[in-house]
């Protein structure tokens, strides 16, 4: 007891100093908190967007296309459900995938960064080989080619697919982290002392490297989101469920609203969602730059 | 000159296991396709009454591939006639080969995704430099502000909301197709004109949507040079302003040229978005069209060829490096 009782406060303090130092960057800046709460909102959409509307939407068959009103902020589609509540309940199908191919991506992308960078050697030959591969391939052409024989009914898959497609970035930057760090003082007392090597890769490596990789992460799902919204955008995918990009591609191709304006909030609207995810994600990855690299903060 | 040949051998090895690859994985799912379409038209050939010698050869002609026979057999003749350039028949578009097709299909990508692409370079390389060197000033602050956003918004975000802007809202120039169909083709004033004003939107689009990259990546190079010491040499011996810019800019530019050779072959792929807003004929609307008309050989084929311009510019981006890097050339010549 009495050994762990000095060492005991020390993690807590620390704690709270990091989170006094998250609300000193947030502060400092403006923009970073309407960053978070832009983020927040979208994942307030995603999980109870769809609780928010009967299901079906309801169709007003006298307001096909109705221009913005208090009733239809974004006015109404082709079949008269309103705009915003398309919108809103797309977006958990955007963010599920996004989500998976995130978890996906960075799973992958640690784990074959990290074996790369530590072991080096033949490994590390043969696994950036295959990183730069994954890399060169086309990646939107393959999708569009992998479309024909799979239909990606549920956000998990696509994940998953696009996951499996996106990896290369983040290992190749995991392995030049973990080349640069495995050098640094730290790893080499541990491995002085003889510490098992699954203990200094879990316990040493990763926990300096989880700031880099969150902010991948991040980015990854950024990516995940245009790539998803794309393809479906492109009417390449059977339209199953609602999204954003079965939203685009009707107002585009079926709904002709680059030649007509009477269609253009229809198309605006998921437009905007998009943005404004972007600029939210941008943000709070700015904050967290900061947050985590000490040299950029200015005191 | 022996180190430039056995890096140029590297990276044609490379190259071409890549292009094995990418044609492997199209002929395993063009085999997994549900339906079968090969089996099926070998098939239907038969039941229309052809022997099925002649089915399977009118069959193996249209796909690049035999319908009959061991997996195996099928995957050396297919490859056997991409060696010799056959890429089979298009379907959607009857009795004419897919490599005449994709040929026609190029040139309406090509120039679009240069033009887009040289002008983002200039104006991006140029406000980057601003960027960095006013760094802490409101303008450069600004700068680096709308690379990022710029940088972070898919392009057929910024597409559609260049459609919606300057076509439908504000109409001052076309966004169907690459040329008005009352002219007639050849080198004649309104047709000229007309393929001007259609591509101009698009060129636009490639130009919006990769000039954020090129402002960040400028001005991060460019930091990284203001940091080295030579820097700091000519500064103190008193050079002028405009040979101290071309200190930095010759030295930070240098990384730049190998992004813009593998940028000019990432943007064949990237064209799909930008051809399919734009209803232009180019290679990516290509291969869209293609997969909604189940035109498996043209799919397969144009896959392939955006996959070769992807590893002719790494190739193009490696050599490019050693030629306008005394440093890299120096080192390969000692």
């Amino acid at each position: 007891m009495t050994v762990t009782s000095p060492v005991a406060p020390a993690p807590l303090s620390m704690r709270r100093n990091f989170w006094r130092g998250v609300g000193r960057v947030l502060r400092r800046k403006p923009s970073r908190m309407a960053g978070v709460a832009i983020v927040v909102l979208f994942v307030f959409m995603g999980v109870f967007g769809p609780l928010l509307y009967p299901n079906p939407l309801p169709r007003d068959d006298n307001a096909l296309y109705a221009s913005p009103s208090w009733a239809h902020p974004f006015g109404t589609d082709f079949e008269g459900t309103d705009v915003l509540a398309l919108v809103v309940t797309g977006t958990r199908y955007v963010l599920l995938a996004g989500l998976a191919t995130a978890v996906i991506t960075v799973a992958l992308g640690t784990l074959i960064g990290l074996l790369a960078g530590f072991h080096r050697g033949r490994w590390d030959t043969v696994l950036m080989r295959l990183t730069d591969l994954q890399l060169t391939i086309p990646g939107l052409p393959l999708l569009l080619v992998l479309s024909t024989v799979w239909k990606f009914t549920s956000p998990i898959e696509m994940g998953v697919v696009l996951g499996l497609l996106g990896w290369g970035g983040i290992a190749r930057a995991v392995r030049s982290q973990s080349l640069s760090l495995r050098e640094r003082g730290f790893i080499e007392a541990a491995k002085g002392l003889g510490l098992p090597t699954r203990h200094i890769v879990v316990r040493e490596l990763l926990p300096s490297m989880a700031p880099y990789i969150a902010m991948n992460m991040l980015i990854a799902v950024t990516g995940a989101i245009y790539a998803q919204v794309g393809l479906f955008f492109l009417g390449v995918l059977p339209f199953d469920a609602n999204n954003w990009g079965v939203m685009l591609n009707l107002s585009v191709f079926g709904g002709g609203a680059l030649s007509s304006t009477a269609a253009l909030p229809y198309l605006l609207a998921p437009l905007l969602a998009i943005l404004l995810l972007t600029l939210g994600i941008v943000l709070v990855v700015d904050a967290m730059d900061e947050i985590f690299n000490p040299r950029l903060r200015e005191e | 000159m022996k180190t430039v040949v056995r890096r140029l051998s590297g990276h044609l090895a490379r190259g071409l296991a890549m292009i094995w690859v990418v044609t492997t994985l199209s002929f395993v799912i063009i085999r997994n396709i549900p339906g079968d379409p090969v089996r099926g038209q070998y098939e239907k050939l038969i039941e229309q009454g052809m022997s099925p010698d002649q089915a399977e050869r009118s069959t193996a002609a249209l796909y690049g591939f035999l319908p009959t026979g061991s997996l195996w057999d099928q995957y050396t003749d297919y490859l056997n006639g991409l060696l010799h350039g056959d890429l089979g028949q298009s379907l959607s578009t009857p009795g004419t080969g897919v490599a005449t097709l994709i040929g026609s299909a190029a040139k309406w990508t090509i120039l679009p995704v240069l033009g887009g692409t040289l002008l983002s370079f200039l104006l991006g390389v140029t406000l980057g430099v601003y960027a960095a060197i006013k760094r802490s000033g409101k303008l450069g602050d600004a700068l680096a502000i709308s690379g990022s956003l710029l940088h972070g918004i898919p392009q057929y975000v910024i597409g559609l909301l260049v459609v919606a802007v300057f076509s439908t809202l504000w109409p001052i120039l076309p966004a169907g197709g690459p040329v008005d169909i009352e002219f007639t083709p050849g080198f004649n004033g309104p047709y000229i004109a007309s393929l001007i004003q259609h591509a101009t939107l698009p060129v636009l689009t490639y130009a919006l949507a990769s000039y954020g990259g090129w402002i960040l990546a400028m001005k991060s190079s460019v930091a990284t040079v203001l940091g080295d010491d030579f820097i700091m040499a000519a500064e103190l011996r008193g050079m002028s302003r405009g040979i101290l810019f071309r200190y930095i800019a010759r030295n930070a530019i240098l990384p730049l040229f190998t992004i813009l050779a593998l940028s000019l072959g990432l943007l064949f792929g990237g064209a799909i978005f930008i051809e399919s807003i734009f209803n232009y004929p180019g290679l990516g609307l290509l291969l869209v069209n293609s997969i909604g008309a189940r035109d498996y050989a043209l799919m397969g084929g144009t896959f392939l060829v955006l996959t070769v311009a992807i590893v002719v510019a790494n190739i193009a981006a490696d050599l490019l490096y050693a030629v306008i890097d005394p440093r890299v050339r120096k080192g390969a010549e000692a």
